[in-house]
């Protein structure tokens, strides 16, 4: 009997909470889904309103909605339904560059809570116009911008979601396309929830997936992103701040830049991810990357099955100085597991919107690589289950870094350097190249060159305690080879 | 007496800066023309605009000119050219308003500023009130209808304002509405709004300095209401459209 009340009790609470959680119909409040009016001043009354009479979900039923920016307030859920696109406009002054964030963005939420955007409809930046019309007013002098690079700076171009400081949120099923700038930026915020959204963001130079800065409490999965830079991008802006307690699953991503980055801008850090099931596919940069290049932190991060096909480099992890004012950056407990990866000879993001930019060049094709710095080295790193087929070829003719101490030692450290894969041009080894390490674990690794290659599969310099077990190295035409070459390195252990 | 031509070249050189207004195209702001695009946000960006640089006018040329309530600053004129129509639009959470009266064109504590040519005011006023009878009535807006009526015109506390040889039709409220302001001057208006029969052509209170020349009224039931407590007010050539001339009580 106290059973059965106990279950009336739950039923009961149950169908409160669905009763609290009204829904609100859009065109109700006089915005139209014409995909002509701009209906900033309306959805925002509706989210007021809703916001305002005890929070509910604001229904955007099947329709196109244009509007400029507009600001989520607490409880409020914007629910798309399937055939409802919300449609940037394409005049840059319909938007609101936040005071406190400093970016412009369709959807702004500022230091609100239980709030989300939700259902299978869409979200269209329409950024590549809006960004355009944006240049033409800083031409005609009635924007001010440098426009460097011929383009508006990325805080002068509208994003299509800017969170800040939020608690509770859910994106979901949703669709996000186009923006002027970065994509979905989600700052400082608490207990972020994302599940099976699918983002299309390649009109513009900057254009990411999904960019989650100094946040705590994140997950994201089920998700499929095409992005022009970025695609499952984690920041730390403010050295008080970083993101932790972060869960990606089951995600796919395309990128004309990283795949999964930390950084670039890293001045807080990175804590205890766990990032299983990942999928990086055409993308001109690494599929895996870490920086740690303005004093932050990096600890606890365990990334299990990963499968990479065309992308430029698998794993890139980097310890730098570039805008450490005086912190002193780490990069510890990291482990990759379950990695198939093949690596072209060709561009991987050839003929996609906005490519990456070839660059340092000449080199040949580059490893995957954890580089340190001589005083703050990389720490604690285990690979294990991890298959990479490279298209090996390497032409010293072209490009060549040979073993010798004084060419090793003529890899410039780079401390201060924009961290990329390829940023010290051509290196010693084509497999995987280690540098300013300590508590490197290669277990069950096969390295595999479809063509021969003048440089040995691995380098280690100044790597302390590396051990190797079940290490398997294919290259044609390369019977004898010494494929671990060891330079300033000690307690190496090859089983 | 070269440097004395040097300063009266000087002189001239400065004055004329502080003269010369300059004039702005509506275009230059990515206004658009077709009634369709709603221009709030670039009209009020280009009014801001003007005002920061230290004034001028903005022209509209012919073409309908959507937009929901726009604030004008200090020093700007906003000049509706043979053709141009200001239209209102009829979506209600796009108006704001000054001192508690919203209105298309709003201002409130600025000076020196101006709307003239020979153009046209729309306020689209039936669709208007349809729409604030709907929202009301499903209690989104907790307004009266005439607190969320928007005028045609609604300045407060500004000074040294010279509205000028347009066209105003069809406001949802009062076409025009004048509280605490200084140094009026209403000339050549044809004031036509008789689809709401509340609407007043022209409402004004606490006004110190008021000319009203030239100026055509056609409403319903009343063309001006005063509430007494203005100064200085001149009448010339002023006509109801019934033919009686313009007189009132103050």
């Amino acid at each position: 009997m106290i059973y059965k009340n106990k279950i009336t009790l739950f039923f009961f609470l149950l169908l409160g909470f669905q009763l609290s959680a009204k829904d609100y119909i859009a065109t109700e409040f006089g915005v139209k889904n014409d995909g002509l009016t701009l209906n900033t001043c309306s959805i925002q009354k509706a989210i007021d309103f809703i916001h305002e009479h005890g929070g509910g979900r604001l229904v955007f039923e099947s329709g196109n909605y244009v509007t400029g920016s507009i600001y989520l307030k607490s409880n409020v859920t914007l629910q798309l339904d399937y055939g409802a696109t919300i449609l940037g406009s394409t005049n840059p002054f319909d938007y609101v560059k936040d005071k406190k964030i400093g970016w412009m963005s369709m959807i702004f939420a500022v230091n609100q809570e239980n709030i989300g955007i939700t259902g299978k409809g869409i979200i269209n930046g329409r950024g590549f116009t809006t960004a355009n019309n944006m240049v033409n007013y800083i031409h005609r002098g009635v924007y001010v911008d440098p426009l460097k690079y011929d383009r508006p700076n990325e805080t002068n171009r509208p994003q299509n979601i800017y969170f800040r400081e939020c608690t509770n949120i859910k994106i979901i099923d949703i669709t996000l396309k186009d923006p002027a700038s970065w994509n979905q930026t989600y700052d400082q915020c608490k207990n972020l929830y994302v599940d099976h959204i699918t983002v299309d963001s390649k009109s513009y130079w900057n254009n990411d997936g999904i960019d989650v800065v100094d946040c705590d409490g994140v997950v994201i999965k089920n998700s499929y992103f095409d992005a022009a830079d970025d695609v499952l991008c984690f920041k730390s802006h403010s050295a008080q701040h970083m993101c932790q307690n972060v869960v990606v699953d089951n995600c796919v991503g395309r990128s004309s830049a990283n795949g999964l980055k930390f950084g670039t801008v890293s001045r807080g850090g990175f804590k205890n991810f766990k990032v299983t099931n990942l999928t990086i596919y055409d993308t001109f940069r690494s599929a895996i990357t870490f920086a740690a290049v303005d004093g932050g932190e990096i600890e606890n991060i365990v990334i299990d099955g990963v499968r990479s096909i065309n992308t430029g480099n698998v794993i890139y992890l980097r310890i730098g100085d570039r805008w450490s004012s005086r912190k002193k950056p780490y990069m510890k407990n990291i482990t990759i597991s379950n990695v198939y990866a093949e690596v072209p000879f060709g561009k991987p993001d050839a003929g996609y919107n906005f490519e990456g930019p070839i660059e340092d060049l000449p080199r040949n094709i580059s490893p995957a690589s954890i580089v340190g710095l001589v005083e703050n080295k990389i720490q604690n790193v285990t690979l294990k289950n991890i298959q990479i087929v490279y298209p090996g070829s390497g032409n010293p003719l072209y490009a060549k870094r040979g073993l010798t101490p004084a060419e090793l030692d003529g890899i410039p450290e780079m401390r201060e350097a924009y961290p990329e894969f390829s940023q010290f041009k051509e290196l010693p080894a084509w497999g995987f190249y280690v540098r300013h390490a300590e508590g490197i674990t290669f277990e069950n690794v096969t390295f595999t060159a479809l063509k021969k290659d003048y440089r040995p599969s691995v380098v280690l310099d100044d790597v302390k305690n590396a051990t190797f077990s079940g290490l398997v190295v294919n290259e044609p035409e390369s019977v004898g080879k010494q494929q671990v070459f060891p330079y300033k390195t000690s307690n190496l252990i090859i089983k | 007496m070269q440097k004395l031509f040097l300063k009266i070249c000087l002189i001239i050189v400065m004055s004329q800066g502080a003269l010369c207004a300059k004039d702005y195209n509506a275009s230059l702001f990515g206004i658009k023309s077709d009634g369709v695009t709603l221009n709030t946000p670039s009209i009020q960006k280009a009014i801001d605009f003007i005002s920061e640089k230290g004034g001028g006018k903005l022209k509209f040329y012919v073409g309908r000119y959507l937009t929901g309530s726009i604030q004008l600053k200090s020093n700007v004129t906003i000049e509706l050219n043979e053709g141009a129509v200001l239209v209102g639009t009829s979506s209600i959470y796009d108006y704001v308003g000054a001192n508690g009266i919203k209105a298309l064109i709003v201002a409130d504590g600025q000076q020196n500023i101006g709307v003239s040519g020979k153009g046209v005011i729309e306020g689209q006023g039936p669709t208007v009130l349809e729409q604030i009878a709907k929202q009301i009535q499903k209690g989104y807006l907790q307004e009266t209808i005439s607190q969320a009526s928007p005028a045609l015109i609604a300045l407060n506390n500004c000074t040294s304002i010279n509205i000028e040889g347009f066209n105003l039709q069809n406001a949802c409220g009062n076409v025009i509405a004048l509280t605490a302001c200084k140094q009026v001057r209403l000339a050549g208006l044809k004031i036509k709004s008789t689809t709401n029969k509340e609407t007043k052509g022209l409402v004004f209170s606490k006004v110190d300095g008021i000319k009203l020349e030239n100026l055509f009224i056609e409403t319903v039931v009343s063309e001006i209401k005063s509430d007494g407590l203005s100064t200085n007010i001149s009448l010339v050539n002023c006509q109801y459209a019934s033919g009686k001339s313009l007189i009132f009580k103050n």
